[in-house]
Order: structure tokens, then sequence, then C-alpha cells
């Protein structure tokens, strides 16, 4: 930027040494008149000055004192600005008027409003020429330019511009509509399709054709319906015995949660044995104290420290030992052999009771296969634990005898059925139970009083 | 040691399970995104049967997905776009930033998204499989299509939610489907049935609700924005069925002018019906012939054909009927339901667009009121309650009007789902409805109950007195000696009943076989009895609360009658 800004200015300095030239040499003509008068007569001192080497680059501006140049052309920028031109340049009318004294009133003349006045353009300088507005077009260069364009748009061939513009536009890539757009259009999705033609490693391999669903995924998690009715008891106007089935099964859940509830308190509650009395604190208080207890205390010590028995030591043992007991093991083996063979013998007289036993055994698997295969069902059909927090079963909606209203017009409707679809897909384990996430600080809140509160006594 | 010895949870189930950050961190996207994408494609949490060994010896509650679902969902082409989108808001976020107004506006307009047609496809491959999915779809698009548009949730998705909910009960009408209509304190249970599944969706009631604040919103979202594809499709689909041109377009006397959506639909439900082409036969399911003896194809045949002459007359239920809404009645499920059974429709022109007539016309036959009283009575039509309507459709029948007059008390709105099993308890009203349904008219023989009911408890007292009386005089007569008036005449031969004679046989059998049985069995036996007549037992036990009730209330009534 340095380098070009430094460029900018020797440029428009060239420019204007060219303009100064023919204003110094304007301006050294005896008869030139100036606006600012020079007071100083600088002009007698320019002989005596320090004395530099020119030749050098660096000092051609620096020590170069062009202020008389520049003093004449602001003067010459100033009459232009003015006057719109060189003051020599103008004529005595122009400049000068004879003063005959004619004091014509203008009547109230609407003075130009201070505004208008500033708006108005300050300096008497024409606006230069827009050379574009005069250019003329080549009447016979637009003429080719034409020719050539409509061969090349008869052999088909676009202009760069349009080509670009064509190349940009990605089939599909046009807006894409919303999903939830409600003009929306559909289609048969179920349409038999036509059959692949192409390879189905090359349409995997290219994501033309996705990846297989497995089975697995096809099976619902729940056997539930989607949709339960309530129980006739619900209805806006039901009759008697079936509102009382509801009401009594809503008191059921009721009375259960009650229960639960007391039993917690029950468990928790202090008893009476664990209150202290004054026996018990004035034990406590005493405790270590008395000497009569102290004695008793050792005298057990010394007794629990004898040791009971006399400690045995290991000995080697002797061949004959060892030979006697690998003979009493061979004969526990040769034993429990006959044994052995003498009850695989008799098992033959016990076939009854065997037979029994089996039949007793199988009995017991039979009851445990069809007990194993309810508890198969109806876990096909319970909620299951899919997270941390349990399925909360959704209370019941049930209106009490003085609520029901007998008229459609003045029912009051139970319970949200936002609520009660979003409690449906939880049992039906399609969602986790979740609750709402707490706000969670992270640093603690601090309270400071202000300094002038502090100060208020 | 070596390094030959196999190491713990390094194979088995313990690597055949991710927990849910592991997988998030598999797949790079944050905790929102990973439970945006495991909706959308249909993935879910599992349970492992030994959570121990899959935690790898801890007990803590971790959410476990199976290892290759999440290689699965890798494949999957839509998480490059919400990588793309996180990119994107990022982008955005800075512009706003920097104040760069122009950058901003340049990144709006190429905002990226998705679609979401694949993942539907590859879901439901035939579209069987969809329409067993639609109840909860269904459920969904009709409570989104009620909330208020205030910009909580997109608005765009609650307009969308309102033209598919509108197609749908469209393609009902049409269809002449609907089999069942619930009212609960909840919302309208319906049923109908399509292409032959069985369709159970809910719909709340119009009123204003507050939002509970412990529903994940962007769950909902999601479930909906897949939801509402699905339903798209489908309505796609069916309309195809039907040959009708989807999606529906609205022709209407007036001139078109552009409408906020929410007029459209109603401009739909109303100026669309009377301009659709007149019933035409619909694709009925033909009945499939079962390898088996010819009686039974014989019985068979002919119990469908007689479930298919009724379903005709049920779908033909209102037709002729022209009905009037009064203000205060839930006028787009009334309509719905009407139209649905071949009525005509109007209300009041201030209320909303497409009334085809007014309240002056003298050809209406029945006015729905759900007011307690009504000044001006036109005498040719009916004035009744709304619960009419829907009594009517359950019951597959025109219940009589004199139930449902305007200030009378309704009788119980039963619910058409509860089917009741031989030995339960069924409340009186029901009982009624299905003599009603056999052709018998039992409310004339009620009112004559209800009149002699004050007069019947005396006769009692007076015939009891009367039999008493006259085995008093007997007894003496024979004390006496004498010759009593009682004579002894040839007797008639009684007609011998087949098939009483049969019955009556079998349960000997029965009895005896009971008798001879052995201790052990017998004790089975009587569990399995005891088991089976719990619901009898129940049943009695209502139905004498049901008395009591009912005596009590008479007694109030009487003393209220006495005062």
């Amino acid at each position: 930027a340095y380098s070009s800004r430094t460029l900018h200015l020797q440029q428009s300095a060239r420019n204007m040494a060219a303009a100064r030239r023919h204003k110094r040499v304007a301006a050294s003509q005896p008869g030139f008149l100036r606006l600012k008068p020079d007071l100083d007569h600088s002009a007698s001192r320019i002989g005596h000055k320090k004395r530099v080497n020119k030749n050098k680059k660096k000092n051609w501006n620096k020590y170069s004192d062009i202020q008389d140049v520049e003093e004449f052309l602001e003067d010459v920028r100033l009459q232009e600005r003015a006057t719109g031109g060189l003051l020599s340049d103008k004529s005595d009318d122009g400049l000068f008027f004879v003063d005959v004294g004619e004091q014509k009133k203008k009547g109230k003349g609407l003075k130009p409003l201070r505004i208008d006045l500033i708006l108005q353009p300050d300096s008497q300088v024409p606006p230069p020429k827009d050379i574009l507005a005069y250019q003329q077009p080549n009447a016979r260069k637009l003429r080719l330019m034409a020719q050539k364009a409509e061969k090349l748009a008869a052999m088909g061939v676009l202009p760069r511009r349009e080509r670009l513009l064509q190349r940009r536009r990605i089939p599909g890539s046009e807006k894409p509509v919303a999903n939830n757009d409600p003009a929306r259009a559909f289609y048969d999705l179920w349409r038999p399709d036509r059959p692949d033609t192409a390879d189905p490693y090359y349409l995997e391999q290219t994501k033309r054709r996705l990846v297989k669903r497995p089975e697995k995924l096809n099976v619902k998690p729940s056997l539930l319906p989607a949709v339960e009715v309530a129980a006739p008891g619900a209805s806006y106007n039901p009759d008697f015995t079936s509102h009382q089935a509801l009401l009594l099964e809503a008191h059921e859940t009721e009375v259960a949660k009650l229960k639960a509830e007391e039993k917690l308190a029950r468990q928790l509650a202090v008893r009476k044995e664990d209150l202290a009395t004054e026996e018990s604190v004035f034990r406590e208080q005493v405790e270590g104290l008395i000497e009569e207890e102290e004695e008793k205390l050792e005298a057990e010590e010394d007794d629990e420290g004898t040791a009971v028995g006399p400690t045995a030591q290991t000995e080697k043992k002797t061949e004959k030992q060892r030979k006697r007991e690998k003979a009493d093991r061979v004969k526990e083996l040769q034993k429990k052999a006959e044994r052995k063979a003498i009850d695989s013998r008799q098992q033959l007289f016990q076939l009854r009771t065997i037979s029994a036993e089996l039949r007793r055994r199988e009995q017991q698997t039979s009851v445990r296969r069809t007990r194993r295969k309810d508890q198969q069902e109806r876990e096909k059909v319970q909620p299951r634990r899919l997270g941390k927090l349990r399925f909360q079963a959704p209370d019941l909606d049930v209106q009490l005898s003085d609520e029901l209203s007998g008229s459609l017009r003045t029912l009051k409707p139970e319970g949200s059925i936002l609520k009660d679809r979003f409690k449906s897909l939880q049992k039906r384990n399609l969602i986790e139970p979740r609750e709402r996430a707490k706000f969670k600080r992270k640093f603690k809140v601090k309270y400071v009083e202000k300094r002038e509160f502090r100060e208020i006594q | 040691m070596g390094g030959l010895q196999k190491k713990k949870y390094e194979s088995g189930s313990a690597t055949n399970y991710i927990s849910r950050n592991k997988a998030r961190k598999k797949l790079s996207l944050s905790l929102a995104d990973f439970r945006r994408l495991c909706i959308l494609k249909g993935i879910y949490p599992h349970e492992p049967k030994h959570k121990k060994k899959v935690n790898k010896g801890s007990t803590a509650q971790r959410t476990f997905y199976l290892l290759k679902d999440i290689r699965f969902l890798m494949h999957e082409p839509i998480v490059g776009k919400f990588r793309e989108y996180k990119i994107f808001v990022r982008k955005l976020r800075k512009a706003y930033g920097k104040a760069e107004w122009g950058t901003a506006e340049k990144l709006r307009g190429n905002k990226p998204g998705y679609k979401l047609d694949h993942i539907i496809k590859e879901r439901y491959p035939t579209f069987i499989d969809a329409l067993r999915d639609v109840d909860d779809a269904l459920s969904m698009c009709f409570l989104f299509s009620t909330f208020p548009r205030t910009g909580k949730c997109h608005v765009q998705t609650i307009e969308l939610c309102r033209r598919l909910s509108v197609e749908w009960m469209n393609y009902i009408i049409t269809l002449r489907s609907l089999r069942k209509v619930f009212l609960s304190i909840k919302g309208i249970y319906y049923q109908a049935e399509v292409l032959g599944q069985i369709i159970t969706w809910l719909v709340p009631y119009q009123f204003a609700h507050d939002h509970p604040t412990d529903v994940d919103y962007r769950v909902m979202a999601t479930f909906t924005e897949l939801y509402t594809t699905l339903l798209g499709f489908i309505n796609f689909r069916l309309y195809q069925t039907l040959n009708l041109v989807y999606p529906p377009k609205v022709t209407h006397s007036q001139p078109a002018v552009m409408l906020h959506f929410d007029l459209l639909s109603d401009y739909l439900t109303s100026a669309l019906l009377p301009f659709l082409p007149p019933r035409f036969a619909e694709p009925r399911w033909p009945p499939v012939p079962r390898p088996g003896g010819l009686q039974e194809d014989g019985e068979k045949l002919a119990e469908r054909l007689k479930a298919r002459q009724d379903q005709d007359r049920q779908e033909k239920l209102f037709e002729g009927l022209k009905f009037f809404l009064n203000r205060e009645v839930p006028r787009e499920s009334l309509a719905f339901v009407l139209r649905c059974f071949g009525a005509q429709v109007s209300w009041d022109k201030s209320l909303c667009i497409g009334s085809t007539y007014d309240v002056t016309d003298e050809t209406i036959t029945h006015h729905v009121v759900d007011r307690p009283s009504l000044e001006k009575q036109y005498i040719n039509r009916y004035y009744v309650q709304p619960q009419w309507v829907y009594d009517c459709v359950n019951a597959r029948m025109l219940l009589p009007v004199e139930d449902y007059f305007v200030g009378v008390t309704l009788p119980p709105h039963l619910s058409p789902f509860v089917e009741e099993k031989e030995g339960d308890y069924v409340p009186p009203e029901k009982l009624k409805l299905l003599a009603l349904q056999k052709g018998e008219r039992p409310e004339q023989e009620e009112e004559e109950e209800e009149e002699d009911n004050d007069d019947s408890e005396e006769e009692e007292d007076e015939d009891q007195s009367d039999d008493e009386d006259e085995l008093k005089g007997m007894e003496e007569k024979q004390a006496l000696g004498k010759a009593s008036s009682v004579k002894v005449t040839p007797g008639e031969a009684k007609p011998v009943n087949r098939q009483r004679a049969e019955q009556e046989a079998k349960a000997e059998e029965k009895r005896l076989a009971v008798m001879m049985m052995k201790k052990r069995d017998k004790y089975l036996y009587d569990k399995i009895m005891f088991g089976k007549k719990r619901s009898v037992r129940e049943a009695n036990k209502m139905s004498a609360k049901r008395k009591a009730l009912d005596e009590a209330s008479k007694a109030n009534k009487k003393k209220k009658l006495k005062k």
C-alpha cells in the first residue's frame, strides 16, 4: 500500500509540475496581479541557503522548496474557485461596477433558505465533461458484432455468460419443497417400480440403491394397539355401573398410593424404644468414670488373652504312613465301584419309582415352560425399562358424579390428548421416558450488597 | 498368563448392544438430531435380558440400542442432511452476529432440506403395511390440526395436518365405511373399515385446551413430520383406488377467492361433497373359498350374505333425511357422521361457509339442538339432541326420537367398543337396545310398567293374601274329611319338546359324570367352575346395585311428587 501511495503521489506531482510551469511563466510576467500580496519580500533572501548535494535522489524532494510555486498555485486555484477563471482573463465589466447609488428596495424578497444555500456548489469551477456520454457507437463495429452473435446462435453456441449461468443450475438443486409445506404434492409411492437393469453391485457402490433394512426392525416393539379406546365409564354420559367401575379403579389406584406413602412413613417413624430416657442419658454421661467397672473390664480382658489348646507342630510323614494312606485310598475307590455296580443292578427293581420320579420332573418342566411362555407373552405387552426413568402410568381420566354434565354443550373435556399420545408412545416402547431438563448452575450465585447500601447503617 | 485367554465382555451380548451416547458419537450427531433420526427411521431402544453383562458389570440404568441397528443407521442419507443443517445454522448465526444482512438473506434462500419418501418406502414396503400403522398417524394429525396457530409449533405443519385430516374424512364419507363412534370425556373415537383393515382414531374436541408442560414437543413434532408424510401418501393411494382426483379440488358457485386454508378446508367438507360422483360399487372383499365340507361353506356363505345385507342397510341409515345443525352443536363431527350415512346437512350461514339451506327450509326433517329449551319450533321436523345421531350409528338403526327430545334427560351413551361375553353384566340400557334391534318394541311395555309400578306392589300383596286364603280353605276341608271341590280329571298329553328333552338328557349325563369323578379331579373341577362363575356372580352383584339405585331414585321421585 505504501508503494502505491508514493507512486500515486509522484504521478500527481508530475501532472502538477506541468501546470505549474505554465502558471509560473504567467506569474513571472511583470504585470501579473496577485490576490494576496506577499509582505515578506522573501525573494531577497533566496541566495543565502545551506549547501546541499542535489545529485542524490533523496535530496530531490527533501531540499527543494516549492513553497512559492505552491502559494502561487493555491492562489490560482482560489481564483478559479471563486470566480470561475483567472482574474487576468476577466473583462473589466465582470470585475467592477459603477456605484450610482441605486437604492431600489426589493420588497421583502424571499431570501433563499440557508440550508438551500449550503447545498449549492461552493466553487465556480465547472464540472468536467463526461467523455463516455459523448462517445458515439461505431455503427459498423456494432453491426459486425451483431452478425457474429447471430451466426453463433444459429450454430447453437451460447455466449459465455449464458453458458456459465446454465451450468450453475444443478438439476434438483432448485429450492426444495419443505416437508411441512401445506401445498406439497404427493405421488403413488407404492407404484411397482421398473426393475433395475444395472448391476446390483454398481448400484450399491454408487449409493443409488439403499442398504437393505434388517428384518428385526420390522417387528413392532410392543403388541399393544396404537389407539386404546377408553373404558365405557369414560363416556360423556355414562351409564351407572360402568361409571362406578371406573371410579372404583381410580379409587383403588389412589388407595394404593396412599398405602405406599403410609408404609414409608411408618418405616421411617421414630420408635419409642429409641427415645432417650433419663436412665440411658445418665449412663452415657457416666460411662468410663466409675472405678469399680474399670476393674471388672480389666479382669475380663486378662481371661480372654490366654491361648486355648497346644499348637500343632508339623512332622514329616513316614513311608509307612504314606503306604497306609495309599491303601486306604484304593480301598475307598474299590468300595465305591462295588457300590455303583450294585446300585445299577438294583435300579432294575426300582423302575416304578424311577418312572414316577421322571413323570414328576416332566410335569415340573412343562409347568415351568407354560409359566415362562406366559411371562414372555405378558412382557410383549408391558412397557420395558428403557432408560433411567421408569414408565409412569397416566392418571385415569374420570369425571366425578357431580362433574358429569348430561349434555355435550356443557361438557368440560378431561385430560389432554397430547399427553395421552405421548404416554402411549412411551408405553409401546417407541421412546424412552424422559423428564424436562433442570436448569443447573455451573457456579454458585453470590449476593453482594452495593456500596451505597453497605454504607447505610 | 498368555493372551489366548478369553476376556470378559469382549463377545456375546456385551458386543451386541451399544449405549445411547456411544451410538450418538459414532454417528457424530447431537442428541436432539439422534433422537429425531431414530424416530424417523423407526429404530427403538432395547432392554437387554442381562443388563449387567451388557453394561460390563455395572448396574447403572442406560439406554441401549442394538449395534446392528446403529450400523444400519450410518448408511442413511439424511444423516448428511442433518450435518448440513447444523453448518447452515452456524453460518447464519455468524452472519447475523456480524450484521451481514445480505449474506444472511442469501443463506436463508439456500436453506438445506430433506425428504422422507425413501424412509416411508423402506419402512412400509407395501400399501397394506402402511394402512396398519395409520391409526397413530391419524390421531396425531387430528390432534395437531386443533392446535392454536401461535407459532410455538410451525404453522405450516398445523395447516398440512388440517388438510390431510379433511382429505381423510372426505374419503371415509365417500366410502361410507364409518362403523362406530364413541363420545368420551377425552375426545371422540371413530372406527372405520378401509380395504379390510379396521382403523380406530381419536379426535379431540374443538374447545381450546391448555397444553401440558411435561410433554416433549420436539419428539411429537418429529412424529408428526413422519406421520404427515405417511398419511399424505396413503391418501393419494386411497383416492386413486376410487378414481378420484388428488388433491381434491374445490368447485363452488362463488368466484374463486384466496382463502385461508382453514376456511378452504371447510369448503372441502361442505362444498366438495355435493359435487362428488354418486355412489358406485366399491371394491368388496369376495368370500374366500375354504376347503371344507359343503355344509360349512353353505353356512358361512349365508352368514356372509347376511352380514353384507346388514352392512348395506347400515350404510343407508340416514339416506333421504335432511338435517339442520344449530349453532351450539359440534358442527364438524356431526357433519362428518351424518354425511357418512347419506344425510344432507346444513347450518347457519353466519357460522361457516358451505351451508346449503337455511333454518326456514320446510323440507328439513331433523333439527339438532343442544339447548335446554327452544322458543320457535317448526311442525314438520323433529328436534333432537346430538346424542341421537351417535346412538343411531352405534345401534345401526334409527332409534325412537322421543328419548332424545329437547330438554329430556338423555339415556346414557354406551360404548360400542365393549364386547360383552356370556356371563358378564349387561346394563339394562344395552338390553333395551338389543331388544330394539331384534324388532320388539318394549318401550310401550316399559311405560305400562312404570305406571303400574306404584300399584304393582299393592297388587302383589293382595295376590299373596288370596293364595294363602285358598290354601287354608282347602286344608280345612280335608281335615273335615269332606270332599274337596277339587276333582280328578283325565289328563292331557303334553307335547314333548324334543330339543328340550335332549338338553335335559345331556344335563343329566353331565351331572352323573360329575358325581362319578375322583376326589382329586373333582377338586380341580370345582376350582375351574368357581372361576367361571365368578363373572356371573359379579354380574349379579352389579344388577343388585343397579336395582338398589333405581329403587332409591324412584323413592326420591315419589317423595317429590307427594310434596
